[in-house]
Parts: C-alpha cells; sequence; structure tokens
C-alpha cells in the first residue's frame, strides 16, 4: 500500500530529529564508555589523549576499594528500599482504602511536590533537622537520650536517612497505584472467610501489589546504589559510595580513564539488577491477569 | 477491617506526611526569622527576601539556570511533540525498538550518563561549554515530553481528526485544528515537567558547566557545602512554592500520579 509507505516516511521524518539527538547525546556516549575505559589518565578539553591501557580494569579487581564501596552501595541501596517499602505499604493503604475517595487528589499531590523540588533543596533541609542543635538533637537532648551539641550528620547513618526521605515519595506512587487497583470486595472477602489482617496482607494484598513494588524498586534501588551527593555532603571521611569514587575520578583525582571503567562496571551491574527485577515484573503482572 | 487497625494505619499515615513535610516546614519557617542562627528566638521578617532580592550571590545563577531551563524546555517541546506526532505513524516494530532507547536517558543513572557526556564532549574538543550544558540537560528532559505528549494520543479519541480528513482538511489544517488542540494539555505538561526537570537537574551541570560558572543547583551544592547562608532559606521557600504550584498546574491538566508514576 503506497499510502502507508507514505505515512511511514512522514513518521520516520518527524521522528528523526529526537531519534539523532537521543543517538548522539545518549546512546552514543554510553558505548564509547567502553572506548574511554582504556584510556589511560585524563582526555584533555581539547580531545589530546595521553596513551591506551588495560591498567585501568585490572586496578578495578585487583584493588579493594572498588569492590568494597561496590558492595557497600548495593547494601545501602538495598536497607534505604526495604526502610522505603516498610514505610511507603501503611502510607499507600492509608490514602488508598482509608482516605475518603475525595481527599485521594490531595494527598497523592501533596506526595509528588517533593519529586519536583530541588534534590539538594531536599538534602538542606534534612541536614537542617539533624544538625546539632537542630530540631531532632534538641528532642533527644530534651528527652535525655542524647547530647544536643552532637549531630548524626556527617555519618553512613546520614546518608541513609537523607536517601530515605528523598526516594519515599516514589515509593509510596507506585505502591499506592496498585493497591488502590485491588478490588474492596476482594479483601471482604477474605476477611468474611475468616482471614485476619495479616493473612490478608500476605494471600491478596502483597501479591496483587507486586507490579507496583517492583516498578518502586527500580525507582527507587537503582538510583541510591549511584548516589554521589548524598555521601558527598552529609557522608563525612566515612560516608563514601561507589558514586563518590567515580565522582572523585572527575573532579578531585583527575583520572578520567579510571573513572571511565569504573562507571562502565557499574553500569553493567546495575543494568543487570534491573533486568532482574524487569523479568520479576512481568511475571508478577502476567500472574495477577494484568497486561 | 477492623477498626483499631484502621486507626493504626491512618497514625502511621499522618506519620509519614510529617516525616515528608516537617523540613521543608522548617525552612519556610526560619526563612522568616531575623535570628541568623537556629530556630530561636523567633522573630518574624521579610529581612532575608530583601536581601535575596537586592544583594545575594545567588541572584546570578537563580537567573542563569531559569535562561537555561526555558531554553531546553522550548526546545525539547518543539522537538519532542513533532517526535510525538511521528510516532503515531510509525509501524510497532520500529515503536518497539524507538520507545525504550527514548526512555534510556531516565532509566541510565544521571552520574553515568552525565559523564559519558562530558567524556564524548571533551573527546570531539568542545569539553565543558555552554552548548555541552544545553544539550545534557536536553537529553534528559526529552524522554518526559515524548512521553506525556504521546499518552495523550493513546487517551484521546481520534475520530475527529478521521472525520476532518474525510471532509476534505489538508493535513496541516488537521494538525491545527484538530490534533494541536487535542495535545495541548500534554504539550504544557510536558513543557512544565521539563522546566521543573531541567531547573534542577544538578548531575548534568556539575559535569557539564563551563568552569567557574555555577547555575543555581551547582550554587546551592556549594553553600551546603563549605558554608550556610540564612537567604537560601528564603530561596528555598520560593523554589518550595514554584515546585507546589507546578504540581497543582499538572493535576489541573489531568496528569494525576497514576500517568506519571504508573
Amino acid at each position: 500500500m503506497p499510502n502507508s509507505d507514505k505515512k511511514i516516511t512522514r513518521g520516520s521524518l518527524l521522528v528523526a530529529p529526537s531519534s539523532l539527538l537521543l543517538l548522539c547525546f545518549s546512546v552514543i556516549p554510553l558505548f564509547m564508555l567502553i572506548f574511554f575505559s582504556f584510556i589511560n589518565g585524563n582526555i584533555g578539553p581539547d580531545g589530546s589523549i595521553a596513551g591506551y591501557t588495560t591498567n585501568n580494569f585490572t586496578m578495578i579487581f585487583s584493588d579493594s576499594t572498588f569492590t568494597k564501596l561496590m558492595f557497600k552501595s548495593l547494601g545501602i541501596g538495598i536497607v534505604v528500599t526495604l526502610i522505603c517499602v516498610i514505610i511507603a505499604y501503611p502510607a499507600a493503604w492509608g490514602i488508598a482504602k482509608i482516605a475518603k475517595a475525595k481527599n485521594h487528589n490531595l494527598l497523592i499531590m501533596l506526595v509528588i511536590i517533593p519529586f519536583f523540588t530541588s534534590q539538594i533543596l531536599l538534602i538542606y533541609s534534612i541536614m537542617v533537622i539533624l544538625q546539632a542543635k537542630g530540631l531532632l538533637m534538641s528532642l533527644l537532648g530534651f528527652l535525655k537520650l542524647a547530647d544536643p551539641a552532637t549531630s548524626i550528620l556527617y555519618s553512613n547513618v546520614a546518608v541513609i536517612i537523607v536517601l530515605i526521605y528523598e526516594y519515599l515519595p516514589y515509593m509510596i506512587l507506585c505502591i499506592y497505584n496498585s493497591i488502590e487497583k485491588i478490588d474492596d470486595n476482594l479483601i471482604y472477602a477474605s476477611h468474611s472467610l475468616g482471614a485476619g489482617w495479616f493473612k490478608t496482607f500476605v494471600n491478596v494484598v502483597f501479591p496483587m501489589s507486586m507490579p507496583g513494588l517492583l516498578s518502586g524498586i527500580m525507582l527507587v534501588l537503582v538510583p541510591v546504589t549511584g548516589s554521589f551527593v548524598e555521601p558527598g555532603l552529609v557522608g563525612g571521611s566515612n560516608g563514601m559510595m561507589v558514586g563518590s569514587l567515580i565522582n572523585s575520578q572527575f573532579s578531585t583525582v583527575l583520572n578520567m580513564g579510571y573513572g571511565a571503567a569504573i562507571s562502565f562496571v557499574f553500569l553493567i551491574i546495575i543494568s543487570i539488577i534491573m533486568g532482574i527485577v524487569r523479568v520479576l515484573m512481568s511475571r508478577a503482572n502476567r500472574s495477577i491477569g494484568g497486561a | 477491617m477492623s477498626k483499631s487497625f484502621n486507626r493504626v494505619i491512618k497514625v502511621i499515615m499522618v506519620l509519614t506526611y510529617v516525616i515528608i513535610f516537617l523540613p521543608i516546614a522548617v525552612i519556610i519557617l526560619m526563612s522568616f526569622n531575623n535570628n541568623e542562627y537556629g530556630m530561636m528566638p523567633f522573630e518574624f521578617s521579610f529581612k532575608w527576601y530583601q536581601y535575596l532580592f537586592t544583594k545575594s550571590e545567588l541572584l546570578p545563577a537563580t537567573i542563569l539556570s531559569l535562561k537555561l531551563a526555558v531554553s531546553v524546555c522550548l526546545v525539547t517541546v518543539i522537538i519532542g511533540t513533532i517526535s510525538a506526532l511521528g510516532m503515531q505513524y510509525l509501524p510497532r516494530k520500529i515503536l518497539m525498538f524507538f520507545q525504550p532507547i527514548s526512555q534510556l536517558p531516565i532509566i541510565i543513572p544521571w552520574l553515568v550518563q552525565s559523564i559519558a557526556l562530558l567524556l564524548l564532549f571533551n573527546f570531539v574538543g568542545i569539553g565543558r561549554s555552554y552548548v555541552s550544558m544545553f544539550f545534557g540537560n536536553l537529553i534528559v528532559v526529552l524522554p518526559y515530553v515524548l512521553m506525556m505528549v504521546a499518552g495523550r494520543f493513546a487517551d484521546a479519541d481520534r475520530t475527529p481528526e478521521d472525520a476532518a480528513r474525510m471532509l476534505g482538511a489538508k493535513p496541516f489544517k488537521v494538525f491545527v485544528d484538530v490534533i494541536f488542540p487535542m495535545l495541548l494539555p500534554g504539550i504544557i505538561s510536558g513543557a512544565l515537567m521539563s522546566f521543573m526537570v531541567c531547573f534542577n537537574a544538578f548531575c548534568m551541570q556539575y559535569y557539564l558547566a563551563p568552569f567557574g560558572i555555577r547555575t543555581l543547583p551547582i550554587e546551592i551544592y556549594t553553600l551546603v557545602k563549605v558554608g550556610y547562608k540564612p537567604d537560601l532559606n528564603a530561596l528555598a521557600s520560593i523554589l518550595i512554592l514554584m515546585s507546589t504550584l507546578i504540581v497543582l498546574a499538572l493535576n489541573k491538566l489531568g496528569y494525576s500520579a497514576k500517568k506519571l508514576f504508573g
């Protein structure tokens, strides 16, 4: 059909500018990361390259710094994701099933506001709360639990608190979307058949909310594992994560080739995790009869 | 569900909202406090707002960030809308290939995306510059515009378009009279979203901004890192107000959480 051929040509022409941009500024740079990983030292701003080496990769696996930080970052990612899930379930349940229907929109909008606020400002606002003689420490001091002049800022705990604060809204929104779809009658049925709230959660609510939970995990685990701003601002000297190691190769140590190699290995690890979550997601969707 | 169980859930829900909004509320409160350090004693004043708009060092960075966000937003919305239109004519096979790639810049961690771009720009000899920063920010907001405008096509009733065509309207006229008004909420939402994301895209700007040039996120990062400025609270309050207004506007245009995170 010549008519549909014409349509396809027109479509391709219209999509061309976006495709070109995506190709030049996303796909090509990510693939070139492999090439940059073999560069010895820096690339000058004029494009000059000192030489090529395979040392970057040997350094990653012979030196334990990367392995340690990678495991630590994944650990922090898992802890933050878990705590977000634990807080988000009751909150999402409350919004979707207990709050009055006319308030749903407002409650959800409130959760979205932090998403549209600068990440650095959110970190700053938590720092104000956590700082010595700030709100939290004064309260703890008043209760005689801690010295108000000290602070948990500049530690791994502070990094975890800040990350939970930043990513909790994403988790609530994702789980809410799934819980909202659960038919109330299913829950009534489970109750009238004698199941308590715990049994109902395990057998009905949890499996039905699996797709939302998994997309929440995707939206939280990946960026948290790769974070570098939070450890830099509130982590102190022991708070480094793998993102800080990558960042330091570009801002202080200036060994871009090594930085590229770490990023490449990091990207592979993250992609494997994303792949696993995606497979689980399509399975979960199929098992509850969704798309 | 038992009453006591509902009560427990309600308490947790309220606590969650308190956790989310307490830090923000403290910042807003402090922006009206005459006292420079800490909370007490609280004396109401507009001092920091006056300072912010007259002699603050935060102002040039804010203006630069606004310029960047507006220009990136305009270009992205035009390119994104044209492409979303084109996506309607593409066969399924090509779309299955195009769609995941179009979401790539927001799936990949931004740290990796930014340094990959920095390396590429260095390699071709441009390095850190306004041009690099512009394209870096453009590529991370383009997926949102594509998603929101293409989403309008998926939701909308397409019969008026076919009707117009059958009644003999030329493609351009169909676009202006039928398609564009239908897309408008999606275009405005995409614009708001891309403006806000670009305005806050610290990572891209941190790696790609020319040496010595500070956009607002970089300026705030530096301030938080080296020391604290009381007029930062005033600026933060204004920015939080801005994001609240944008969320309200998106909601009016029909973009609820379901569309954004579904």
